[in-house]
């Protein structure tokens, strides 16, 4: 099987299978929430949005978007770039946040209580092949 | 499990959402489209929790405020007011987190097109942790909203929050009652000659002691909590801030003991002063002539009177009996919930953000009725403070602690 197009219509497929798959209700301590994290200067130059919706801990929806997005409850918005990087794993999501890289909109007491969530939810997106 | 007070029939409710709402009635009248509070006095008075880190209150033009404190207090902040977790938000150091960032997304929406005027608070204080914005503040913010008017419409909750509601009232007498039991503390334990060998900075503690163990929820003046003085610091000239020191207390010498404690914002302050034995003659005629001054000056208190009105009568009386050159000129300083204090009323005097000494006092506000009494020469001096509520007729001393400065 080759390698996932980062922010393909597969890729966005595999997220789905991989998240609801890895990870327990349990492990996401019964969270309903959404968050939409929006791509800045892709690759094309467009802007996209993958909107994640998850419900009771269980992830239902991961979607991409060139407009439109769907409002969520957390926002984060950076480059294609420092994604791609945290993607890699050469960047923390939090250094990414606490320099200023990404922008976070929402509750920020509520985002500190789910950081660890997310932390796994990234965890397990960062296991697809994916070609950048 | 929520600290706030939210019920109608506890004697301590205050009814937050009508003062928001009283507060979005005036900001309509004066065509502000919203209003940033950032002073201590605004954040106390409308939400009802202590702030004691850099905070805002976003109010829309309908609907509820949001609360913006620093992280790491916002839970407990939440906790304590009447708002939601989704109306008490925190700041930190992070994109998209920092306290203008958060500013402008709040204000943003209720600005048409970006237009419109914003209610701010600025201007100066004799009080430090007052809160107008700073200079950085109003400088971001002119940036980030860059088509709307930062107005200073301060005035707005200054005028609603004169005159005090029940549940306030009942507030500030509970932080009265709380404080006399700190005196009754600090009178037991330097009764008999137990002064001896103590120090200021211990009477202030077990006095805070007692305070706390009566639901004090902490010694709230930024003077330096319970303030102490004794000997010669008790007639510093024109002093009226003694936090407290390390000095021992010693036979023959004043003794100066000025409590505060706090009870859901509201505010207990109330001074009494001691002769250590063995006091002399000098020393009694001085002690005298304070408790004669205080007394009068608390049945002197009414609705109708002003602080110059107030000061000729009680300094006429000084000069009457010899001591005027003894007594600091005023007799009285503001208070209101947490953050509100020293300036009464208005900014509407001679002097910007001082009292105007000829606000006429109305039923329903409350001041301290406070005095200071100092002799550098003779090493004596004496202060007398109690919150009291005017009425029509009089006023009511909250602290009941026995007005007298007894040798010990």
């Amino acid at each position: 099987m080759g390698n996932f197009k980062y922010l393909s219509p597969e890729w966005a497929q595999e997220a789905t299978r991989r998240l609801q798959e890895d990870l327990t209700p349990e492990k996401m301590k019964h969270l309903t929430s959404s968050m939409t994290t929006i791509y800045t200067n892709c690759p094309d130059g467009l802007e996209r949005t993958v909107y994640y919706r998850l419900e009771e801990g269980v992830v239902q929806e991961v979607s991409l978007h060139l407009e439109d997005a769907p409002q969520a409850e957390f926002t984060i918005k950076g480059d294609y770039e420092t994604f791609a990087q945290i993607s890699r794993a050469e960047l923390k999501a939090r250094a990414a946040l606490m320099s200023g890289k990404l922008t976070l909109k929402g509750n920020l007491v509520k985002a500190l209580r789910l950081a660890p969530v997310v932390d796994r939810l990234n965890e397990v997106l960062a296991t697809i092949p994916t070609d950048f | 499990m929520s600290q706030a007070t939210v019920t109608q029939d506890d004697p301590y409710f205050v009814d937050s959402p009508r003062r928001i709402g009283d507060i979005q009635a005036e900001m309509a009248r004066q065509g502000i489209d919203v209003y940033l509070g950032s002073r201590l006095r605004t954040l106390s008075w409308t939400l009802d929790a202590f702030c004691p880190w850099r905070s805002y209150v976003v109010i829309p033009p309908q609907g509820l405020p949001t609360a913006i404190t620093f992280v790491i207090d916002a839970a407990r902040v939440e906790d304590d007011s009447w708002l939601d977790e989704d109306h008490v938000w925190g700041y930190g150091p992070m994109g998209g987190q920092d306290q203008i960032s958060l500013l402008r997304d709040l204000i943003l929406p209720h600005l048409p097109g970006g237009n419109g005027a914003v209610g701010i608070e600025t201007g100066t204080a004799t009080y430090l942790p007052e809160g107008n914005l700073t200079q950085y503040e109003y400088e971001s913010l002119s940036e980030a909203l860059p088509d709307a008017r930062l107005v200073n419409a301060h005035d707005i909750i200054d005028r609603l929050s004169l005159i005090k509601d029940e549940g306030t009232i009942n507030r500030f007498r509970e932080a009265s009652r709380i404080v006399d039991v700190g005196h009754q503390a600090v009178r037991e334990a330097i009764q008999g000659g137990g002064f001896r060998g103590m120090t200021e900075t211990e009477i202030g503690g077990l006095a805070a002691y007692a305070m706390r163990k009566a639901g004090s929820e902490w010694e709230w003046s930024f003077t330096g909590g319970n303030e102490i003085a004794s000997g010669y610091r008790t007639g510093l000239a024109a002093g009226a801030c003694t936090p407290a020191s390390r000095r021992e207390l010693r036979p023959g010498e004043p003794l100066m003991v000025d409590l505060h404690a706090m009870f859901k914002l509201g505010l207990g302050d109330h001074a009494h002063n001691y002769l250590l034995g063995p006091a002399t003659p000098r020393q009694h005629w001085h002690a005298q002539n304070f408790v004669d001054l205080v007394d009068l000056c608390l049945k002197t208190y009414r609705a109708g009177i002003s602080p110059t009105s107030l000061a000729d009568e009680m300094l006429d009386f000084c000069e009457e009996r010899g001591f005027a050159e003894y007594m600091v000129p005023g007799f009285e300083h503001g208070i209101g919930m947490m953050g509100d204090e020293w300036r009464i009323g208005l900014n509407d005097g001679p002097f910007p953000y001082w009292t105007n000494p000829d606000h006429v006092y109305q039923a329903g506000e409350m001041v301290i009725c406070a005095m200071q009494y100092a002799c550098p020469e003779e090493e004596i001096g004496f202060r007398y403070e109690n919150p009291i509520l005017i009425d029509q007729d009089g006023c009511e001393a909250m602290s009941k602690y026995p007005l007298g400065i007894e040798e010990i």
